[in-house]
């Protein structure tokens, strides 16, 4: 595919609420050995809850229907993941109010305000052993797509490579947030799970994408 | 663990409803969620203020919704920040056309999820604006105020901002006052024993018989100074000394004292501790224009107290002299 519809984007939603609940307890097992354990129920809670909205979505403005779905998703999790992934819903979304489709340049603008959205609200950065450790390089990655004009079956595959690098990076990452920072330098073996979670969300709308 | 408890885990809901039950005419909850408290006489085109906190502080945070002071408050569980879901509940309430403004502690968990509530009202086309508190000199050191975690010094905060919004500034003016008591407050505490989370069922952290902390925060946040208790008089020199150094509040200038006691503290050792208090304050100059004394942000039952001082203007003297009346604080006029 190298445009999303509305209904293509409701699609990739449901896809990504079987793929968190086929990968809850993987999530939960990783989360566990340094976090609070409960990222793979946040996950399964908001994606399920944007499936949800969005299958009730009935205009054609792609952009507000993830926006709002990210409100949904806040509503389903409040946890500290389940709100950072809602604000990039939020971001992401609102980058997008008034676009009917998907292209290469508006995944882009999707990603990198989602990315951007969880930089502000975790205060972090890249290098912190964060979710933004995968999605960064995944957004970068379509960006740099976008501008050499290459389609979105090319782009997305190229964002996916990225994220994969990205999650397997934080490993040596010393964690700064989070519980898992009390653990300091003990924490550097781990992969860290939100990075994991976020190449999960790279690599599904990739093979999305690609299927 | 003694406490006067159901199950533990219904501790926050039963403490609500009995509130609610209490104070009817004042208080209601909205969105069929308790934990969404908000004034049950709020004015129309007024800025709203929104409070918001875990539970484990009254009268902090909910004891302000009221006549004079604010209009809604979200209320987490134990220590614990409330929902930005909760946040949006209670701002779609209160506002009332000329916006809201959020007024919170300086904590990680409440910050994230006020920008994020604030966000989520932008989108309904409600305006917010926000004020961080943060006034525990104990918690950061100066030129990194920023850091510093809100202790009890936000009820002036509160107390002004409030009288400020009920005299029908904008959003922007309550804003800047509210801003202007943050700049010219400053808390210090000290912590003679724990307390204990329901929950949790035992203290989450100790304090030795016959030992104190100064600058223990209102979670049990490591403090500056552990040791043996000391006499009164020291203690509250080392804690006055602090706060007067930081701003600095210097001799000619006019102060409101908050003296607040944790949980455990009787009011009979606030003020055998404002004894010394105003000893220092006569001695360097500095005249105090009203003593609040009792508790007004607590930690469970822990024993302790803190100190605030709030250096005043006329703008600022005239807010804090304006009468507030809500179910856990009145006030005629100063």
């Amino acid at each position: 595919m190298n445009k999303l519809s509305v209904s293509d984007v409701k699609a990739f939603l449901s896809k990504m609420n079987s793929v968190a609940v086929e990968k809850k307890d993987y999530l939960i097992d990783l989360d566990s050995k340094m976090g609070d354990g409960d990222l793979g129920l946040t996950m399964a809670a908001v994606f399920a809850a944007v499936d949800e909205f969005a299958a009730g979505w009935t205009e054609d403005d792609l952009g507000s229907m993830l926006m709002k779905g990210g409100m949904a998703m806040s509503k389903a999790a409040p946890s500290t993941m389940g709100t950072l992934m809602a604000t990039g819903f939020m971001r992401g979304g609102k980058a997008l109010k008034g676009c009917t489709e998907m292209g290469t340049a508006e995944a882009a603008s999707f990603w990198q305000a989602f990315v951007g959205g969880i930089m502000d609200r975790g205060k972090s950065k890249p290098g912190e052993k964060t979710i933004i450790d995968s999605l960064h390089p995944a957004a970068e990655a379509l960006e740099a797509a976008a501008a050499a004009g290459e389609d979105l079956s090319v782009a997305a595959v190229k964002a996916k490579k990225a994220a994969e690098e990205g999650r397997d990076a934080t490993v040596g990452m010393v964690a700064q947030h989070g519980r898992a920072a009390y653990y300091q330098e003990k924490s550097a073996d781990i992969m860290d799970p939100g990075a994991t979670m976020g190449a999960i969300l790279i690599g599904t709308f990739a093979d999305f994408v690609a299927a | 663990m003694k406490k006067f408890l159901n199950k533990p885990e219904n501790f926050v809901d039963e403490m609500i409803e009995g509130i609610m039950a209490a104070h009817p005419e004042k208080l209601k909850y909205v969105n069929d969620d308790l934990r969404c408290v908000c004034t049950a006489t709020g004015k129309d085109g007024k800025v709203g203020i929104a409070t918001g906190g875990g539970s484990g502080h009254l009268p902090l945070f909910l004891g302000y919704v009221g006549d004079g002071m604010l209009d809604g408050c979200s209320v987490g569980g134990v220590f614990q920040s409330p929902s930005a879901e909760q946040m949006l509940e209670v701002t779609k309430d209160i506002d009332k056309g000329a916006g809201v403004l959020y007024i919170y502690g300086n904590y990680g968990g409440d910050i994230m999820n006020f920008d994020m509530a604030a966000e989520m009202a932008e989108m309904e086309d409600i305006k917010v604006l926000q004020v961080v508190a943060g006034e525990d000199v104990a918690s950061s050191k100066k030129g990194e105020e920023h850091k510093r975690r809100g202790v009890a010094g936000i009820f002036f905060v509160y107390k002004i901002a409030g009288a400020a919004a009920d005299d029908m500034k904008t959003l922007e003016e309550v804003k800047a006052v509210a801003e202007k008591v943050c700049a010219n407050v400053r808390t210090m505490g000290v912590a003679l024993s724990p307390c204990i989370v329901p929950e949790v069922g035992k203290p989450s952290f100790t304090i030795e018989e016959g030992e104190m902390e100064i600058g223990m925060g209102i979670h049990g946040e490591p403090g500056i100074e552990k040791g043996p208790l000391k006499p009164a008089d020291d203690v509250v020199e080392t804690m006055l000394n602090a706060i007067l150094e930081d701003l600095p509040y210097e001799s000619g200038d006019e102060v409101a004292v908050l003296m607040n006691g944790l949980g455990a503290t009787p009011k009979e050792e606030l003020y055998v501790m404002y004894r010394k208090v105003n000893m220092m304050l006569k001695e360097k100059g500095i005249s105090v224009f009203h003593v609040y004394a009792g508790e007004y942000a607590t930690s469970m039952e822990m024993a302790g107290a803190s100190i605030s001082l709030l250096k005043l203007d006329d703008e600022l003297k005239k807010y804090l002299a304006k009468p507030a009346y809500t179910p856990f604080f009145e006030q005629v006029q100063l």
